[in-house]
């Protein structure tokens, strides 16, 4: 598919739509939509802005490419004035005080946000069920998940109710439920978007990742949150991808695979032979596929949940209730804390929290979450030999196709390890983007640290290949 | 410090008790085989440089966010948040 930001920008300039009939539009989809997507909207704030940028084409001024395009905003993400409730009882009256920098700069550019999106309660969870405004219905089969923890942000796009979505990913949050719902979700390499305004994780593994139907408009998208903010140390500042520079993989000559991904047991056996069937087109357009040795799929996952479930215990800390979020009074503060995050939080949230405070204290951290953080080392270095002998990583991204809506919350064990394909990547910091072709749930494009632009390319010689 | 503290009081969770699907996860990590012991290595090393600090100065909050902020105080007196009692133990 092209892009239709820039198709919409020139049905705007052109006069063919009215930006406010564009906006109301998209946003009477939202409001009629069956799939639990919306967490509240910014109808009135939307309306406004559309009005002003119909203004400015109506006494000739020109309008910048991203100018009254509308997209979503996962709800954990800042926006002054505008509920951000993460999905949670804790703080579903909370409004934000301030904008994320990566909001500001859409914000800047003239992009319109319509809505907060629904998600799994600060992004734990694989299936956007863990919520307390319903569970988000998958945009192809409705009695499936939406995916998670951006489910509500995948399925908005996957439906057309927004153009674009910023949704988080720690472990896959992005990827997952963009391969559930065949559309292009980008986790980008770690640093290269500010975190700052983005609900706290696992602070180590957050990333803020576009969501779209098309390449161009995640580069587009990708193009404009980038950059390095005084207001979160761990950016660094990029350089902006061109679509020139992205438009013919010449220089793309090895590509490799991880080859336990492949023969696990686990891999349903559709998304393997769809996968190996993928591996010879690309095989046939004359680039060589190596395959790869890693490491096994459940100490991937249990490295990433330890290490997550550590950060998310310290990060969360602050939810008491004392001066936000929906607080129940006790006989004194300490057990009011208490009451607060035990009727406030879910399950999956408290079952979260308590497994990192196991990792954190005396007699466990040694055994664990230091070992857990020796083992991220090692995943890394693992990921920057690969990069020696290869260009692009190509995976599954999942291991089987979306289950049903209440499965994932009878077995929490087995949603833990559906995540097998997406961890390891955010653990090494890497760019990694889920392209909806390939297989059911999709294709996972990686490349180097740094090297997003490497994975779009990839992303468009696979759409012109397969 | 010598105080054994359970893992519902070191969360604030009343009741809460290590979930089996997590202790399952951790079994994982207690028989694997790092290939390298050096956990503080240069791969993750995300930080800001000595020489590219931020400056030291106080940034004022807009109006607005004042006012935001305050919004959102579960109980507040004279624009003071209020909570139910200090711990002295």
């Amino acid at each position: 598919m092209d892009s239709q930001i820039k198709q919409l920008h020139q049905q705007l300039v052109n006069k063919d739509i009215s930006c406010t009939t564009l906006i109301q539009e998209r946003l009477d989809a939202l409001k009629t939509n069956t799939n639990n997507t919306v967490n509240s909207l910014l109808d009135t704030l939307a309306l406004e802005l559309a009005a002003k940028v119909d203004a400015k084409i109506a006494n000739g001024e020109t309008i910048g490419l991203l100018e009254g395009i509308p997209f979503g905003i996962k709800d954990v993400y800042m926006v002054q004035g505008t509920y951000t409730t993460a999905s949670s009882d804790l703080l579903k009256n909370y409004k934000s005080a301030y904008t994320a920098t990566a909001i500001q700069k859409l914000l800047d550019a003239g992009a319109i946000p319509l809505v907060k999106e629904n998600c799994d309660s600060f992004g734990h969870g694989s299936s956007s069920e863990n919520t307390i405004f319903g569970a988000v219905k998958n945009a192809i089969n409705p009695d499936l998940v939406g995916g998670g923890s951006s489910g509500g942000s995948a399925v908005n796009v996957a439906k057309d109710y927004t153009v674009f979505s910023i949704g988080g990913d720690t472990g896959g949050s992005v990827r997952q439920p963009a391969g559930y719902n065949n559309v292009y979700g980008l986790k980008p390499t770690y640093g290269r978007i500010s975190r700052f305004g983005l609900m706290a994780y696992a602070s180590s593994t957050d990333c803020v990742g576009p969501i779209a139907k098309s390449v161009e408009d995640i580069r587009i998208v990708l193009n404009v949150m980038s950059g390095k903010d005084g207001k979160d140390q761990t950016t660094y500042a990029s350089t902006e991808i061109s679509e020139e520079n992205i438009s013919n993989s010449r220089d793309i000559k090895t590509i490799g695979y991880f080859k336990n991904f492949i023969e696990s047991e686990a891999i349903d056996p559709k998304i393997k032979d769809d996968f190996l069937a993928t591996i010879e087109k690309i095989k046939a357009k004359g680039i060589e596929v190596k395959e790869l040795d890693f490491f096994k799929s459940d100490i991937l996952v249990s490295t990433y949940y330890t290490l997550a479930m550590a950060e998310t215990a310290s990060n969360l800390s602050r939810l008491d209730g004392s001066n936000y979020g929906n607080r129940i009074e006790d006989k004194n503060l300490k057990e009011s804390y208490a009451v607060t995050r035990s009727e406030n939080f879910s399950e999956e949230t408290k079952r979260r929290i308590v497994g990192g405070n196991q990792v954190l204290s005396q007699g466990f951290s040694d055994e664990i979450y230091l070992k857990g953080l020796a083992l991220r080392d090692s995943i890394s270095a693992n990921f920057e030999n690969d990069f020696k002998e290869v260009d692009i990583i190509l995976s599954p991204v999942t291991p089987s196709t979306p289950p049903k809506i209440g499965d994932s919350l009878k077995d929490p064990h087995a949603m833990y390890l559906s995540d097998a394909y997406t961890v390891g990547f955010s653990l090494g910091q890497l760019p990694t983007l889920t392209a909806p072709q390939g297989t059911e749930t999709g294709l996972q494009i990686t490349a180097a640290k740094n090297n997003d632009e490497l994975v779009l390319k990839f992303a468009n010689f696979l759409k012109d290949t397969l | 410090m010598s105080k054994i503290m359970t893992v519902d009081v070191l969360s604030s969770i009343k009741g809460a008790q290590p979930s089996e699907a997590v202790n399952k996860l951790f079994d994982v990590i207690k028989n694997a085989q790092p290939t390298n012991n050096n956990s503080f290595n240069d791969n993750h090393n995300n930080g800001v440089s000595l020489n590219d600090l931020r400056d030291d100065v106080v940034i004022e909050s807009s109006a607005i966010e004042k006012q935001i902020i305050i919004e959102n105080f579960p109980k507040s007196k004279n624009g003071y948040l209020v909570v139910s009692k200090v711990i002295e133990e």
